[in-house]
This record gives structure tokens, sequence and C-alpha cells, in this order.
């Protein structure tokens, strides 16, 4: 009879950490130069966006219109931002815009970077790509510059094209109701293509093997998608959707291009808002505090983001 | 596998790289090389005259450079057209040259801005006008009294109009024809506009819209309640200007003339604000008219030159817009805009303020009084962008080419209506007028909508004008 019992294991005291090794010449050198190499990127974001947030931040603490010299508010600006409703609605009117596009956008572009990643030759392929692509290298003020035209109650394409159709001209940028979507519309047409590149990509990243398993264990259509190709793909929609957030949330050109923030406030923006009050009411304290207000819900909003990515988001 | 160490021989080869480098910059450093300085007219002691961009092309900027060269030799003139999408735009930068330390000496300002300029920022021109009053008596003889008041605050003058525009109404000629309508007399009525726009209606198709107007300050709303005899502020006179009035106009055109235009107690919950609202919201909803939209009229000139608009209010600017867009010119017409309660009118002039900032005063004046000349105007104004301030250059010639053939219309604007009066545009005019855009939108936005928009619209302007700027 063999004895089978597992002597009891002793612990043994905790060694005291190894001390690292004295980095050497050849390693020094290495550092040294990714450094050099970082450097002027460093310089970059101190210069250009430390430096601006810091300004925002002790502006915000100040009235300035420019033509007087800056006297010291303390919190008075704030206190001016939260009770003013212009602000408070521009905040309600940017969430609401950043839910719709983001959703919009990153559906859209998941369909369509699913249905080019299908069966299909590789120079209709090229097409899409560059066609869904081709809007966001316009610049977003002529876009939109455009779009007011072919979106105009009385005089638009759109409302022709419905025209044709017996369906009455809608009032799509003069109506509180249909202006908001229409500004999300015009945006995600041109946003779309960034996230469907990046899906594309992430599409071809995914193993073939992995879905020829699925179609083995009987995944077929949707559920493929859903159980196989959706959390592989986790971690790119994350970067999709912070980006697209991020951008949404300082959207500026198209609303204020197509209606003005208008009718009445229904698509007036926060970034607008810090627009108007800077160079039109010359009340840089309060637009700053405005600013410093943005930074904090985009810093909190991404910060949720990446909380809950923990739990959706699967690297393997 | 790539070894991603570097060699010590590589790190020195980088140092060498680096040092060549660093000499090389050195070397480059010492040159003369160009900087912002060299840019032609900068921190060179020229003066430097702001204008909006759009409006002065290159043409333009050479009239002004060249021609005051040959009056004034000694003085370097540098004219900085700065690009912008309307007057609100344009202050924006302004103010933002001046936040950055190179603010111009004379900045071009039209009506929206010359209180907050004067106000802040402007330098009275008093003294000057009656140093050399002899020299400018043939200008004021030749300018509308009503046209320089706007350009006064508190008393004194701060800019000399050289520009206006009152809104008007242009007709679409063909439009009338096929509406069986004759262009209508000077002294039509509200009820008149209101029956020919439904004419046009009637005799064009679904795609015709008669009457086309952009929501802002000029040529809104606004006309509207000059019509119905009221504004969106209470207006009053400022005291004092007699030294100008005196010295510069007989006594039937000085009369009740006073140091500039007061704009103080909001008035949007007036009976007839809300009358002159309710008036346009039924427009609307009798499909004879476009709902507010915002914009400055660019894209309007398309849709009225090819027939889908009948009528628009425009000033004499418009009279050079349609005809460079093609249009003949018997193509459209120009009439007084119509009686409601009054036949008042509403415009807005431009002319040049001279900042505090500026250290060539003396030399800005003389460019004030260059810019204002008869034949600088007419060198400047030759298609028809604008009505000039001096109403001696309205000629039939100026308008043979170009049209309407009620071109008089103009400035009779002025002299036939003489209570016609400026926009109504205090220091506070930035938040004035996004509040008046904001509210017009709602009001006019959904039917039954006036009442509470016109509610807030009170609120908002109360205290936009408690404010200070």
């Amino acid at each position: 009879m063999t004895n089978t019992q597992v002597p009891p294991v002793r612990s043994r005291p905790a060694a005291p950490p190894p001390s690292l090794p004295r980095p050497s010449a050849r390693e020094r050198g290495t550092r040294l130069l990714a450094a050099l190499f970082l450097a002027p990127t460093i310089v970059g974001i101190v210069v250009f966006t430390v430096v601006p947030i810091v300004g925002s931040v002790v502006l915000s603490l100040f009235h300035w219109n420019v033509i007087d010299p800056p006297s010291f508010a303390g919190a008075a600006n704030y206190r001016e931002v939260f009770g003013d409703s212009t602000v408070l609605v521009s905040f309600r009117n940017t969430l609401v815009f950043m839910v719709f596009a983001v959703a919009l956008q990153l559906l859209i572009a998941l369909v369509l970077a699913l249905a080019v990643n299908g069966r299909m030759p590789v120079w209709l392929r090229s097409v899409f790509r560059s066609a869904f692509f081709f809007p966001l290298v316009l610049s977003a003020a002529s876009i939109s510059v455009v779009m007011k035209y072919l979106f105009n109650q009385d005089f638009g394409l759109v409302n022709w094209l419905l025209g044709t159709v017996g369906i009455a001209p809608v009032p799509w940028l003069t109506s509180e109701n249909a202006a908001m979507a229409t500004v999300v519309l015009v945006y995600v047409w041109q946003q779309f293509g960034f996230s469907f590149l990046l899906f594309v990509g992430g599409l071809n990243n995914i193993p073939k093997e992995i879905h020829e398993a699925a179609a083995l264990d009987g995944a077929t259509g949707l559920r493929k998608h859903l159980h196989v190709t959706l959390p592989l793909l986790s971690p790119t929609l994350l970067v999709a959707s912070v980006v697209g957030i991020i951008n949404a949330l300082q959207v500026f050109e198209q609303p204020y291009v197509l209606t003005n923030g208008g009718p009445g406030d229904s698509t007036r923006t926060v970034v607008m808002v810090i627009y108007e009050s800077a160079f039109e009411q010359l009340r840089f304290g309060e637009a700053s505090a405005v600013g410093v207000l943005l930074f904090v819900l985009i810093m909190a909003v991404t910060a949720v983001q990446f909380r809950l990515s923990r739990r959706f988001v699967h690297y393997e | 596998m790539t070894d991603p160490h570097v060699t010590r021989r590589t790190l020195l080869r980088y140092g060498a790289y680096g040092a060549g480098a660093a000499a090389l910059a050195g070397t480059a450093a010492s040159w003369d090389r160009l900087t912002g300085a060299d840019i032609p007219g900068r921190d060179d002691g020229s003066l430097v005259v702001a204008t909006l961009g759009p409006a002065y092309g290159p043409e333009a900027i050479r009239t002004l450079t060249e021609g005051f060269k040959e009056v004034h030799p000694d003085i370097k003139l540098r004219i900085n057209a700065v690009q912008a999408v309307d007057w609100s735009d344009f202050f924006a930068k302004i103010l933002t040259q001046i936040a950055a330390g190179t603010a111009p000496d004379l900045v071009y300002v039209a009506t929206e801005g010359v209180q907050l300029f004067a106000q802040r920022l402007g330098v009275a021109l008093d003294r000057w006008v009656k140093r050399d009053a002899a020299e400018l008596r043939e200008y004021f003889a030749d300018v509308h009294p009503s046209l320089v008041e706007s350009m006064m605050y508190e008393g004194s003058l701060y800019q000399l109009p050289v520009e206006f525009n009152a809104a008007d109404m242009y007709f679409n000629t063909q439009v009338l024809k096929r509406a069986g309508a004759q262009l209508p007399p000077a002294d039509w009525t509200r009820d008149d506009f209101t029956t020919l726009l439904r004419d046009m209606k009637k005799s064009s198709g679904s795609q015709f819209t008669p009457y086309f107007w952009t929501n802002r300050l000029w040529g809104g709303v606004v006309p509207w309640l000059f019509a119905n005899d009221t504004n969106l502020l209470a207006e009053s006179k400022a005291p004092g200007g007699a030294w100008l009035w005196d010295s510069f106009y007989p006594a039937a055109q000085r009369q009740g003339r006073g140091g500039g235009f007061r704009w103080t107690t909001p008035q949007a919950t007036h009976d007839r604000v809300e009358e002159a609202y309710d008036y346009l919201a039924s427009l609307i909803q009798e499909d004879l008219c476009t709902r507010p939209e915002g914009g400055n009229g660019q894209n309007l000139i398309g849709v009225f030159s090819t027939g889908r608009v009948g009528v628009t209010p425009a000033g004499g600017f418009w009279a050079g817009g349609l005809h460079l867009a093609g249009m003949k010119s018997d193509g459209f017409d120009v009439q007084y805009f119509p009686r409601w309660r009054t036949q008042r009118m509403q415009y807005g002039a431009a002319g040049y303020a001279l900042l505090r900032t500026s250290k060539k005063q003396d030399e800005a004046w003389e460019f004030i009084k260059f810019a204002a000349r008869r034949d600088t105007l007419m060198r400047l104004f030759e298609t028809n962008q604008t009505t000039p301030a001096r109403r001696s250059m309205l000629t039939a010639d100026r308008y043979r080419e170009s049209g309407p053939s009620q071109w008089q219309v103009f400035y009779d604007t002025l002299d036939r209506f003489p209570d016609t009066g400026p926009i109504p545009a205090p220091p506070q005019v930035a938040e004035v007028e996004q509040v008046l855009l904001k509210h017009t939108g709602t009001a006019l936005a959904s039917p039954r909508s006036v009442r509470g928009a016109l509610r807030r619209m009170q609120g908002d302007l109360e205290k936009a004008m408690e404010r200070d700027v």
C-alpha cells in the first residue's frame, strides 16, 4: 500500500524583492532615443492641450470682456452658468444629440461593415469603403451649407423628392421637433465612415477558424454575429464609441450652420454656447466656465465607458 | 527578429547627426529670415483699416490704398479685409485681434455695432468734425441726417456713414405678370400685400413661395414692427448733438434730431409686437410665406431669380447682387415696405470707427474723410453692391444697366419717410439679436406659439439689457 497522503506544504518566508539590475549602456541609449522621439509629442500636448485647459480653468474664475482688464470673479461665472436656462438646455441637447448620433453612427457603420465584409468582389468592396469614408474628409461646415439647401422646407431637394410621391413638405430645419433629428442625420452621414473603417479592420482581425467552428456548432446568421462576431469586435466597438462620444459632445459646425441653434434653443449645443458667450457676447469668463464643465462631462463619460468596458469588452 | 537595442556605434552616429542638425539650426537661426513682421504693412507704421472682407475685394482695396496714397503720400495704409459671414462674425474677429494686441486703427462698423464700439472702443470724431467743418459741409449736405444720427452716441458722432440699406420690397416682375398684378403703388398697405401674395400663390405652382424672409435683426420681423409703429426696445433720443445739426443741417432737417438713438426697455409683449408676429404666423399658416430661417439671404438670389419666390425684403445691395447673378434689369423691381399703422421703415448704415487704442488718430481721421469723399465712393461702389450714403450718387445712369427701374426708392425711403429708423442696436446688440432670432424661431415654428415665445423673449431681453457689455 502506497502512502498517498500529501505532506503539508510549509510556507516559506517571503523573499525580498529582487533589486532591479542597473540598465546597461545599450538600454540607456534606447531609453534616451525613445524619449527624444516622444519629446515633440509631449511638448505639443503640454503646449496645445494642458496649457489651454489650465488657462480655461483660470479664466473661468475671472470676468473678462477682452476690452477691459480681467477682474477676479471667484465662482460667480459658475453660478451664472448654472442659473442660465440656455446653458442647461444646451447640455441637455448635447447629451440627447450624443446618444442618438453615436448609437446611429455605430449601428450603421457596423451593419455596413458586416455587409462589406461579406462575399463581395474586391473592387466593389473598395468602392464602398471609399464612398463611406469620403464624407469624413470633407469640411463639416461646407457639408452643412449644402445640406441646408437640400433640407430647405420650401426649395430643398429632399422635400421636392418627397413631393413627387405625394408627401407634404417637412420643416426639416425650422420645426423644433424635426431640427435636432435633421442635425443628427447630417452629422451621422458625415461621421459614420470613421467607425466603419474601424469595424472593417476589426472584422478582418477575427480569425476565420472561429467562425467556422461556430458554424460547426450550429451558429448561423444573427446568432453567429451576436455570440461570436460582436464579442470579438468589442475592443473595436469600445474605441469607436469612445471617439464617437467625445466628438459628439463637442459638436458645433453642423448645428451652427444648419440651424444656428434654433428654432428656439432646440439645437443649441454646449460648444455653440461657448462660442456665442465668448466671441459674440464677450463673456470669456462664463464661456470658460462652460468649457470646464464640458471637459468634466467628457472625462466623466469616458471614465464610465472604460469602467463598463471591463464587463463587456473581450480581448481574447 | 529585430534587435530592439541600439549599439554604442549607432548611438554615436545619432549623436553626430544631432550635433550636425543643431549646428545647421544654429547657422539658420543666425541668418536673416522672414518673420511675421515681414508681412507687407505689418508693424511698419501703417495705418491699419479693418473692413468686412466679402464686401471689399482686391479691386476695392486697391481703390482705397492707391487713392489714399495720392492724397496722403506720407501716410502708409494697410487694408485688412477680414473674412466673415456677417457683422457679428466680423466683430468677433475684430475683438479677437484686439485681444491679441493687434488692434487695427479703424474698423468698418455697421449700425449693429455702432453703440458697442462707441461705448467701449471708439473715439468720438467731434473735435475733428468741428475743426474741418468747412471741408465737411459738402458731405453733410449730401447725406441724410437720419444716417448721421444713427452714427451718434450720447451726443457725439462716431462715424461718417458711407453706405446704408433700407428694408424695401423686391418683386420678381415675371411672377407679378403671372399673377396679373402690377407693381404696387408707393402707398400700398399691409392688406394689399396679403392680397398680392394670395394672387401670386394662386397663379403659381406648389413649388412656389410668395414671400421669403430671413430671420435676422435687419429685414426679418423688425421691419414689420416698424410698420406697426412699435419696436423691440423702447426708442428715444439722447440729448445733445446740436453742435452738429446747427452747423450742417437747415432748420427743417434738424428738427427732432438729437444726440443719437437710445434703445432701452424691452417691449416684446407689447400688443403691436404680438400683432406683427400673429400676422407673419398667419402668412405661414396660409402657405404664403417661408418659416423663419437663419442666414444672410445669399441662398435667396437663386430662388428669387428663377421665379420660385415673388417678394422679399432687401436693400439697394440686392440690385447689384441680382445683376451679378445674371438677372436682367427688367426682371425685378422695388417698392417701399407696405404701410400698416405707419410707413416707417428700417435701415442699417455703415462707416469707419476710430479705435481708442490707435496711435495714429489724426491720420485715421484723414482716412475717414477720404473714405467718405464722393469720388472715392463712386469708384468703390461701382457695382451697386450697396446704397451709397451720398444722395447725389443715386442716378438713373448708375442703375441703367443693373436695374431696378424704381431705383429712386432706395434713397427716397429716407427722404420721403424721414422718420425711418435704424436697427434697434444697443451696446448689448449681440445678445439682443440672439434672443430675437431664438424666440422668433420658436414663435413662428408652430401654430399658436406666438404669445408664449414673446413672453420668454421679453424675459430674456430684460436680462440682456440689464447686463453690462
